[in-house]
């Protein structure tokens, strides 16, 4: 029976995202829709543990949902005091005439309505926490709970960020659209962003002690993995998806059993997840051939980097020309400091630490990079690579100063102490 | 829907209007309008914001001073209420007004917006712009009975105004969170959740008034119903050369 219950459930949240997206369409609201998905979620759990599940739930979810929608819709009209905000809200007719009855026909999801709910969750008048938190709510169908438990965060504060994102969208009048063709360019970039940074936040932790969030690590590939279906021409979705498969394929080996960091470097590449790799490299692939002369797009080349180390059968048999190559190409179409940093890192490799450290005095004043641990720590393992451990032992006592978790504090003392040790 | 774009810029580096910088830059203006006519439901330059008064509701009677409601170089120097379907229709009309390649564009949803008088003021009067700013208080917004209570109050003060021709214009506006904000920079669009400066952005709506001086903008303004601790900040409008 217990059984039974979380398959039910696991098999509704699967489905219940691109059913609320067609109820979003249908309904015109989207807390609407979030509702009735949920008066579904209470009804499937009464009845599917016992009957099984539907041979096709999606479209169980979306007629059962519709129908509770409809039912509340007569409700609240009959109650009489916000009618008219009902049937507009609704997109129902206005009294006197009575709501439609619940449909006969079964209703499918729409896999267009699906893109439709994700730039309406990016779009770029909403702040990017709010983004992610209506993706992973409404498209990944995760609960309030279970966003705030992965980002660290109050329920409540999570909550309130959801609905105030939710009446804007309402208020301000977003609209619930892919966008057309000649806003693309512009709109596609922030859905990408918020894709990865769903990943970026479940692979690299912000805050906190645990290094990887497993949970947004899979739903960030999910979602990379949904856009692409869902936007095959579009080369910069399959560039995000080879970026988050390569990098999500190092999750296993990129944690000691302690939960300590394993650098790149250290990894036992047996450990790396080859299936991850190949669907990596074929989409990073597919993302090449379709950006054909346009060049590829920031993450496309980012994904090609990460395609280096995949391919690489060691540290040391890595092609660091090459990688210094793609940042370099990549700080041309998406310019920052933090590029700058890491192509610092691959020319130290490529052509010696003091070629690195040219570089990365270059960027080492930004005020971008003042507050994190990025540039001593890129600073202090080439001078320690150079031999010069006592200057090694100051940038590393800056960088766990800096640092903003525990295991990356714990990694930085291991270093400092070895420089100390080195130092005599 | 209607939308509220406030216009900002920076005084210390934008054109004094009325300077032969400021005109140079009209002609932006009038082919944005040109292009756009359909679309523009009201729009008006405003003086610098040193010619501003400011009525603070945080004692009884008023406190009136001299100078704008927030102290600062980025300043709103004109508004538009502008007709679209969407938000995105609403950013593709902001993205073309000129300041937005300089300073920026504050776009809020307007719960509506209305002419009084047919766009005549009081015989040989001035106008003025009259923008309400303060706290906003949780669960005030449109559908909410305290929203409908100031709804009341301010229907109440139009209709006093209406035999006088005063108040020729207004419009109400939601919360704060329903901002966004809209840059242009080396031909890229910048849009953003939220107003340009919370501190310093309009909460609630804004009236254009009909005056014959200051002295008579100010005793009008000071009567727009406000919530104890509200401000109003009355600026005059700026006169376009004619042409």
């Amino acid at each position: 029976m217990a059984d039974a219950a979380a398959i039910a459930e696991r098999t509704f949240r699967e489905e219940s995202g691109r059913a609320l997206a067609t109820l979003a369409r249908l309904l015109g609201d989207l807390s609407a829709a979030e509702d009735a998905v949920q008066e579904a979620f209470v009804e499937a759990m009464r009845t599917w543990p016992v009957r099984g599940v539907p041979d096709r739930p999606g479209a169980w979810i979306t007629t059962t949902a519709r129908n509770r929608a409809v039912d509340r819709a007569r409700r609240e009209a009959g109650r009489g005091r916000r009618e008219r905000e009902a049937s507009t809200v609704w997109s129902l007719p206005a009294e006197p005439d009575p709501p439609p009855s619940p449909v006969e026909e079964v209703l499918v999801p729409v896999d267009d309505d699906q893109l439709r709910l994700i730039f309406t969750c990016c779009h770029p008048a909403l702040a990017p926490a709010a983004q992610v938190g209506l993706t992973l709510r409404l498209v990944c169908g995760l609960r309030i709970s279970e966003i705030a438990r992965a980002f660290l965060q109050p329920e409540a504060t999570v909550a309130q960020r959801l609905s105030r994102a939710k009446a804007k969208i309402r208020a301000a009048g977003i609209p619930f659209r892919v966008p057309p063709a000649h806003l693309l360019p512009e709109r596609v970039p922030p859905v990408l962003a918020c894709i990865y940074l769903v990943f970026t936040e479940g692979y690299s932790a912000s805050a906190g002690d645990a290094l990887v969030r497993h949970e947004l690590c899979d739903e960030a590939v999910r979602l990379a993995r949904l856009l692409v279906e869902l936007m095959p021409d579009e080369p910069e979705a399959h560039g995000l998806a080879a970026l988050v498969l390569l990098q999500d394929s190092r999750r296993a080996a990129r944690l000691s059993p302690a939960g300590d960091i394993v650098l790149l470097e250290d990894q036992d590449r047996s450990r790396w997840d080859r299936d991850r790799i190949a669907a990596g490299l074929g989409a990073l692939g597919r993302a090449t051939r379709l950006a054909g002369g346009r060049g590829p797009g920031p993450y496309t080349l980012q994904a090609a980097i990460a395609a280096a180390h995949a391919r690489a059968p060691s540290w040391a048999a890595t092609d660091w020309p090459a990688i210094a190559a793609r940042y370099a190409d990549l700080a041309a179409v998406a310019p920052s400091p933090v590029v700058e940093l890491n192509r610092a890192v691959a020319v130290s490799f490529a052509a010696g630490p003091e070629a690195g450290l040219a570089v990365l005095d270059a960027v080492a004043g930004d005020r971008r990079l003042a507050r994190t641990h990025l540039v001593p720590a890129a600073r202090a393992d080439m001078l320690r690579r150079l031999g010069r451990p006592a200057e090694a032992a100051d940038a590393y006592r800056t960088a766990a100063a800096r640092a903003r978790t525990g295991p990356e504090r714990a990694f930085f003392a291991r270093r400092l102490a070895e420089c100390e040790g080195a130092g005599g | 829907m209607q939308y509220v774009a406030l216009l900002g810029t920076d005084e210390r580096t934008a054109p004094a209007p009325g300077s032969d910088e400021y005109n140079a830059n009209l002609g932006g203006y009038a082919a944005f309008s040109e292009r756009n006519g359909a679309a523009i439901v009201d729009a008006a330059p405003l003086q610098r914001s040193d010619t501003a008064t400011t009525i603070r509701h945080t004692d009884d009677p008023p406190l009136v001073t001299d100078g704008p409601y927030a102290e600062s170089a980025e300043a709103i120097g004109g508004y538009y209420v502008l007709e679209a379907e969407t938000l995105d229709d609403a950013i593709e009309l902001a993205r073309q007004i000129p300041v937005a390649e300089v300073g920026w564009v504050s776009i809020r949803p307007a719960v509506g917006w209305w002419d009084y008088t047919g766009g005549e003021g009081a015989e040989g009067a001035d106008r003025w712009l009259a923008l309400m700013y303060g706290k906003e208080e949780p669960d005030s917004g449109p559908g909410t009975d305290a929203w409908a209570e100031m709804a009341a109050a301010h229907q109440a003060f139009v209709a006093s105004q209406a035999d006088a021709r005063t108040i020729t214009a207004g419009g109400a506006v939601h919360p704060l969170d329903t901002a966004t904000t809209v840059r242009v920079r080396d031909g890229e669009v910048l849009v953003t959740d939220g107003p340009y400066a919370e501190s310093a952005e309009v909460t609630g709506g804004l009236y254009v008034l009909s005056a014959a001086d200051r002295d008579a903008a100010v005793a009008l303004a000071s009567r727009i119903p406000s919530r104890p601790g509200g401000a109003v900040e009355v600026r005059p409008l700026h006169v376009l050369p004619a042409g």
